[in-house]
Parts: C-alpha cells; sequence; structure tokens
C-alpha cells in the first residue's frame, strides 16, 4: 500500500512544475490519512538522497520538488544554453535582507536599515517578484508594506522564513568573523 | 603607489554612511557599544575628504551622518549635574542601528552563500519562465492594473455621459449577483468590455467596485492573458459552491 502510495507521490512530484505541497497532495488523495503521504513522501525523498542518483527532492516553500545535484550544472546550462545565471547584486542583497528580517516593512524603514535610500533595489526585486507589497501601514503618509515572496525562499532554497538564521546565530557569526 | 594611496578606497564600495562607519569601527577595532566619537569623526570625515570625484546624491547621505556625529560629540560635552544613565547615552542610538546593520550584513553573506549553491542546481520552475509569443500567458492582475483600465474607460465615456440626465438606481448587491450569474453562464467576462456595456457611468462604477469587492472576496480572479492587452475576470473554481448556496 505504502509502495504505491509512494509511487503516486512521486508521479505528483515530477509533474509539478512549482512545489509541490502537502496541501495539494491532500486534495489529489483524499482518502490517505496524512500522515500516510506525509511518511510516503519523506521515504521517498530518503529513497532519492540514499540512491546516489543524480536527481533529488528537496522541500522548498513549503512544498517538495525535484531537483539536480550541483555536478550536473555546467551540462544542464550547455543543454539550456544559459552562460550563467545572474546574480543578485550586493545592494539588491542587502535590500532583500533587510525585508527577510524586518517584514512587512516600508521603504523608509529600509532606508534607516541600510543607511541609504533603497527605492531603486527595492523596484529591482519587485520586479523580480522577490518581495511584493501587502498593504499600507498605518502610519503618517500610508507608506506600502512589503514582504518576501514564496519565489524568494525557492531563490535561496529555503524551505519557509524560520530555515534563516536567527539574529543571534547571526551575531555568534560575526563575532567569530570579528575575533 | 605609496601606503597613503594603496589604503583609499573608493567611496563606491560602500552601500552607505553606515557602511564605512562599520569599516572604521572594524579597523579601529572599536566597540560599537563605546564608540570614541571624536576620533571616529576625524576618520569619518578624512575619508570623505580623500575621495577625488563627488557624487551629490550619495553625498547628501554621507554629510548626513558627519553631522549627526559631530551633533553627538556635542551632546556629550555638555556639562551635567548628574552621570548619565546608560540608555540615556547619546551614541545609544547609532550604536543600535550599527548593530542592526551589522545584523543585516551578516544575513548578506549568509543568503549569498545560499544563492551560489541554488544556482547551481536545476528545478523545473526555473524551465518555464520565457514563454514564446503567442502563447496565453496569464498574469494575475493587481490591483494598479485594474485602476488603470478603469481609468482608461472612464476617459473613453467622458463626454458620452452628459447626455445622460437620469440614471436609474443600482444597488452593489444587485451588480454583484449580476456579475456572478454572467460568469456562471460565460466563465469569464472582458473587464473593459463589461465596464463599457454598462449603461451610464455610474453603473460603471459601481460595478467596477463590485468587481474589486468579488476579488477581495477570493470569489473571482482578475487575469491578464498578456501584458497590455485586456484583463479578464474569472470565477474561481472553489467558489462555484459557496456562489451557489448563497
Amino acid at each position: 500500500m505504502t509502495e504505491k502510495l509512494k509511487e503516486i507521490i512521486e508521479s505528483l512530484i515530477f509533474i509539478s512544475v512549482e512545489p509541490l505541497t502537502l496541501e495539494k497532495m491532500k486534495e489529489v488523495l483524499p482518502d490517505d490519512p496524512e500522515q500516510d503521504i506525509v511518511r510516503a513522501v519523506q521515504d521517498l525523498a530518503a529513497g532519492y538522497a540514499a540512491g546516489g542518483g543524480a536527481i533529488h527532492i528537496v522541500q522548498t516553500a513549503g512544498g517538495y520538488v525535484f531537483s539536480t545535484k550541483p555536478d550536473f550544472d555546467p551540462y544542464v546550462r550547455r543543454l539550456l544554453q544559459i552562460e550563467r545565471k545572474s546574480k543578485l547584486s550586493h545592494q539588491a542583497l542587502e535590500t532583500l535582507s533587510a525585508i527577510a528580517y524586518h517584514q512587512p516593512v516600508t521603504l523608509p524603514e529600509i532606508s534607516t536599515i541600510r543607511g541609504c535610500d533603497s527605492t531603486y533595489a527595492l523596484h529591482s526585486l519587485l520586479e523580480k517578484k522577490l518581495i511584493k507589497i501587502v498593504g499600507r501601514k498605518e502610519a503618517p503618509g500610508r507608506p506600502l508594506l512589503y514582504r518576501t515572496t514564496d519565489k524568494f525562499l525557492v531563490y535561496f532554497g529555503l524551505n519557509s522564513l524560520e530555515d534563516l538564521p536567527k539574529e543571534d546565530e547571526l551575531k555568534k557569526l560575526m563575532e567569530e568573523e570579528n575575533a | 603607489m605609496d601606503a597613503e594611496e594603496s589604503y583609499q578606497v573608493r567611496l563606491e564600495v560602500f552601500e552607505g554612511p553606515l557602511d564605512l562607519l562599520l569599516f572604521l569601527i572594524k579597523k579601529k577595532k572599536i566597540d560599537i557599544r563605546d564608540i570614541p566619537i571624536a576620533l571616529i569623526t576625524r576618520e569619518y570625515l578624512d575619508y570623505l575628504n580623500h575621495k577625488d570625484r563627488i557624487n551629490l546624491d550619495r553625498e547628501a547621505e554621507f554629510l548626513l551622518m558627519a553631522a549627526l556625529l559631530i551633533y553627538i560629540k556635542s551632546q556629550m560635552l555638555l556639562p551635567r549635574e548628574q552621570v548619565l544613565e546608560p540608555e540615556e547615552d547619546p551614541r545609544r542610538e547609532l550604536a543600535d542601528r550599527l548593530m542592526d546593520y551589522q545584523t543585516i550584513k551578516a544575513a548578506v553573506q549568509v543568503l549569498r552563500e545560499k544563492e551560489d549553491e541554488q544556482l547551481q542546481v536545476w528545478k523545473r520552475s526555473a524551465l518555464t519562465a520565457p514563454l514564446p509569443d503567442g502563447d496565453l500567458d496569464l498574469i494575475e492582475v493587481s490591483l494598479y492594473d485594474l485602476a488603470e483600465s478603469f481609468f482608461t474607460l472612464m476617459k473613453r465615456r467622458q463626454e458620452e455621459n452628459l447626455k445622460v440626465i437620469k440614471g436609474k438606481e443600482v444597488s452593489m448587491a444587485e451588480k454583484m449577483n449580476e456579475i456572478v450569474s454572467v460568469l456562471k453562464e460565460r466563465h469569464y467576462l472582458d473587464f473593459l468590455e463589461y465596464l463599457d456595456d454598462q449603461e451610464t457611468l455610474e453603473e460603471a462604477l459601481i460595478a467596477f467596485f463590485c468587481l474589486l469587492e468579488l476579488i477581495k472576496a477570493r470569489l473571482v480572479t482578475a487575469i491578464q492573458e498578456q501584458l497590455f492587452h485586456t484583463i479578464k475576470v474569472w470565477l474561481r473554481k472553489e467558489a462555484h459552491v459557496k456562489v451557489t448556496h448563497d
């Protein structure tokens, strides 16, 4: 029974372009108890991890997707004719960090945290859909509030915002560096 | 190149005044909680004087910080009757900001590492981004797109509306029911066309508000097939049941 379930889930993940969430699996498999599904996914992912193949299942943005291993990056890029994936600029990444750790947050707040104007970086992040507008702050001028998106999680391979290092972990990291 | 010159770093490499301050603090091995303001101000101003070209836009931010440093120093020089409590230290706010900024910088490093890792692995979602021309590319539209379309329409109807003497009264509830029944029949409606079909400006306005309400209630969804194309409104699948019961 579980083997069958594993195979069903495997095909669902295979065909999904966006990370396949547990909710979606439950929709497709209304008769299977949730813990069975969870166990099947975990078994499946563990099987791929132990199997030593080129593909594995990763959990990102709250769902599961197939992903290639880093070793094959050059070949995949050759196939897709992509020279190099572009990285975020330092400015954009710093702005994104400020948003990730202070969300929901307004543009003036981001600029204060970074000590410099962040309008340009903010707009490029919006265009890349790494952040989104979630409303307005009830403050003078009713400035827009921003949050990171699911695409942000996928981009950095995070499952949820909980996966980001906590602020005290970051402080420890800095102390090590300063020492 | 002498030592003085080789030490010079261009101001452009700093994200902003906080970044520069942190750099100086690190260089002098200073404790952020106990910054010798006079020393750091001197270093900071030295730094500003040394750079060759001036970029006025960014300069303002750096000068503002210089002014703040000097202000803090002046606060510290004021004679006081009592010794200041730690939380009254004029340097405190700046120290807090620097600490915050430092955490963000650490987060940048972590994220950069993760980005490097992720750039080497491929998922199928990465492949679906560019669609060939002509294909249906559904974009769920934002409020701004809707509003923009609406204003285009309003402009188009500006003159004709003068002919209307008395519009009939339409309530939001009636209009909403009408929209839902049209949607159930035709599956989707063209946002602009539908508003254009309304008899009066007032009715069009009400229809627009109704659509916003329905979108907000997640009963319908607004989708643009391609950038700059018309916006279509669909009944959400999961909404079907709910609407029928209402």
